[in-house]
């Protein structure tokens, strides 16, 4: 049984419909993206899941009970999108205070998130309000994961990190895949769900555009491929077979390909080439791809 | 339970502390003046020119100069229902309002806790905490007759004040954490809160003070907590006790009721 399952969930708020007929699962050892602009509905799905806001339609299943049941939520971490902490606490305290709500499972990974995520004793001791934006995230970083819980639920994890941080806890989350957790992982920072993620979803206003895995999504995405002749471009490029556009300027020309490229290089192999650029594709270009389709 | 407890005494002991000061001590004090000043003389001096009117109006606010009388006033007196209002109202407005602005209730409710339980424990912890000022006010009211030599009310009569007052401080928490239920910033919850206590004062006040307007007292919830006539009589009226137990049960469960329903934040 997955641990978290979630079919046909829709949700209006008055006129709004924030969400529509979302369904996708989240398995054991997974680490699965869920993207989408602001306002696409990630943190109502989230807040669903935890049964903060009720469904309008379709089902949510977590660990098999309904969010209504406290006890789906008694393995399940969470850090909400933007993390709002008591500010007279002190970080300590607040790691205790949610501690405390699980008095059956001890907080063993506390230790080891702080050092990783670069929490001083300073930094713990005084009271939140005096903390800075990323030291308060850390510390809802650390409340989160310190079960180290069957489920976690990050919305936006790496707000206000910086880099060296953010690579600590890509590495924290990979750890908590191979321990067989299962984390959804919510963010509109795309470069962070690819290099965490097997499989993500999509979502634009409110419903899924795809769930796939990133290697799919690449290679359905169209790639840009540039390219610079020692001459002038050959004619026919944009007939090849895989060149969905071709835009040519005397001896540069930008390709998009889409699927197999060999058919591409095998026309290029015939003509005197000066420069080749052919970069990974990004997710960032998947993303602005069915947007840019659902928008036409 | 007890984690929610921990953190809203953590929270609120300072607040707490100093308005069970302020009520316990007016308590005490009420005692020294009461020994230490012929009222009832200083009163006829003082309103010697005052219209006769006026003197029967303000003798009937207060209920008379006898020692007894003023004591029980001290029960219902504009200090220690501020003080105990403010504990009532400040607590439940900041149950569900209050963290729902301060954007902590997510995070809260985002735990293994059910709605119900953390409404329970907002309910008993504002409970515990009026009924562990009501007795100071009691402690405070023994010592005092003690410490100046005054036998003017026994002390089943000053528990059965203290229990009048705990249970209209208890009803404006219920009327509060309704509001609340439905609110998202504390302040204004609050507001409305003390809004309504103050009408109700004002109605059982100007229903006292004009008899024309005497038929407002039964409309005011002040109206229902007596403390001159529980001194006379010795027992709360039980028209009292119904009506203060079913308005905290109506409204107690009607904020539950809309708590668990409501979409977080």
């Amino acid at each position: 049984m997955a641990p978290l399952v979630i079919e046909g969930l829709s949700k209006r708020f008055g006129p709004i419909r924030a969400l529509d007929g979302v369904s996708f699962s989240v398995e054991a050892g997974e680490v699965f993206g869920y993207l989408g602009p602001n306002g696409a509905g990630k943190t109502t799905t989230l807040r669903i899941v935890l049964g903060l806001i009720h469904a309008g339609a379709g089902s949510v299943r977590v660990f098999g009970q309904d969010p209504k049941e406290v006890r789906s939520r008694l393995d399940v971490g969470y850090l909400p999108g933007e993390v709002r902490l008591y500010g007279d606490m002190s970080g300590e305290a607040i790691l205790d205070y949610f501690a405390g709500f699980r008095p059956g499972k001890p907080p063993r990974l506390r230790a080891t998130l702080v050092e990783a995520l670069g929490l001083v004793p300073s930094d713990l001791g005084r009271p939140v309000k005096f903390l800075s934006h990323g030291t308060r995230q850390k510390i809802g970083l650390v409340a989160a994961m310190q079960h180290d819980s069957a489920l976690l639920l990050l919305d936006e994890p790496t707000t206000g990190l910086d880099p060296l941080v953010q690579s600590a806890f890509r590495a924290l989350i990979r750890g908590f895949a191979s321990r067989g957790r299962a984390v959804l992982l919510s963010s509109h920072v795309l470069s962070e769900v690819e290099s965490v993620c097997a499989r993500v979803a999509i979502l634009r206003q409110g419903r899924i555009v795809t769930v796939d895995t990133i290697e799919d999504l690449r290679a359905r995405t169209l790639r840009r491929l540039e390219v610079r002749f020692k001459g002038a471009a050959p004619a026919g490029l944009d007939s090849v077979p895989g060149i969905a556009r071709a835009d040519i300027q005397g001896s540069t020309a930008r390709l998009w390909v889409r699927g197999d490229v060999n058919p591409v290089l095998r026309r290029l192999a015939q003509a005197d080439v000066e420069r080749f650029v052919f970069p990974e594709a990004e997710l960032e270009d998947i993303f602005l791809a069915f947007y840019a389709k659902g928008a036409a | 339970m007890k984690n929610l407890w921990k953190r809203l005494l953590g929270r609120r002991w300072t607040f707490l502390a100093v308005s069970t000061a302020v009520f316990a001590g007016f308590e005490f004090l009420i005692c020294a003046v009461v020994a230490g000043i012929d009222l009832p003389a200083l009163f006829a001096e003082v309103s010697k020119n005052f219209p006769p009117a006026m003197k029967g109006l303000i003798e009937q606010y207060i209920g008379g100069f006898g020692s007894a009388d003023l004591l029980a006033f001290a029960w219902n007196h504009p200090v220690v229902l501020a003080a105990g209002g403010a504990v009532a109202i400040v607590l439940a407005s900041h149950a569900v309002a209050g963290e729902i602005e301060e954007g902590t209730l997510e995070l809260v409710l985002g735990q293994p806790v059910s709605r119900g339980r953390y409404f329970a424990a907002h309910a008993a912890f504002a409970a515990a905490t009026l009924a562990v000022m009501s007795l100071a006010g009691v402690g405070a009211m023994i010592l005092g007759q003690r410490v100046y030599h005054l036998r003017a009310v026994g002390a089943a009569s000053i528990v059965l004040m203290a229990a009048s007052f705990f249970l209209l401080q208890l009803t404006w928490f219920a009327v509060t954490l309704f509001l609340s239920a439905f609110g998202r910033t504390a302040g204004r919850v609050s507001f409305a809160g003390f809004l309504l206590a103050l009408l109700s004062y004002l109605a059982h006040t100007v229903g006292q003070l004009w008899p024309r307007a005497a038929f407002l007292v039964r409309y005011s919830v002040n109206g229902y907590h007596d403390p001159r006539s529980i001194a006379k009589s010795g027992g709360i009226p039980a028209g009292s006790l119904v009506l203060f137990f079913l308005l905290i049960a109506v409204f107690l469960g009607l904020a539950l009721w809309k708590f668990e329903r409501r979409d977080i934040p």
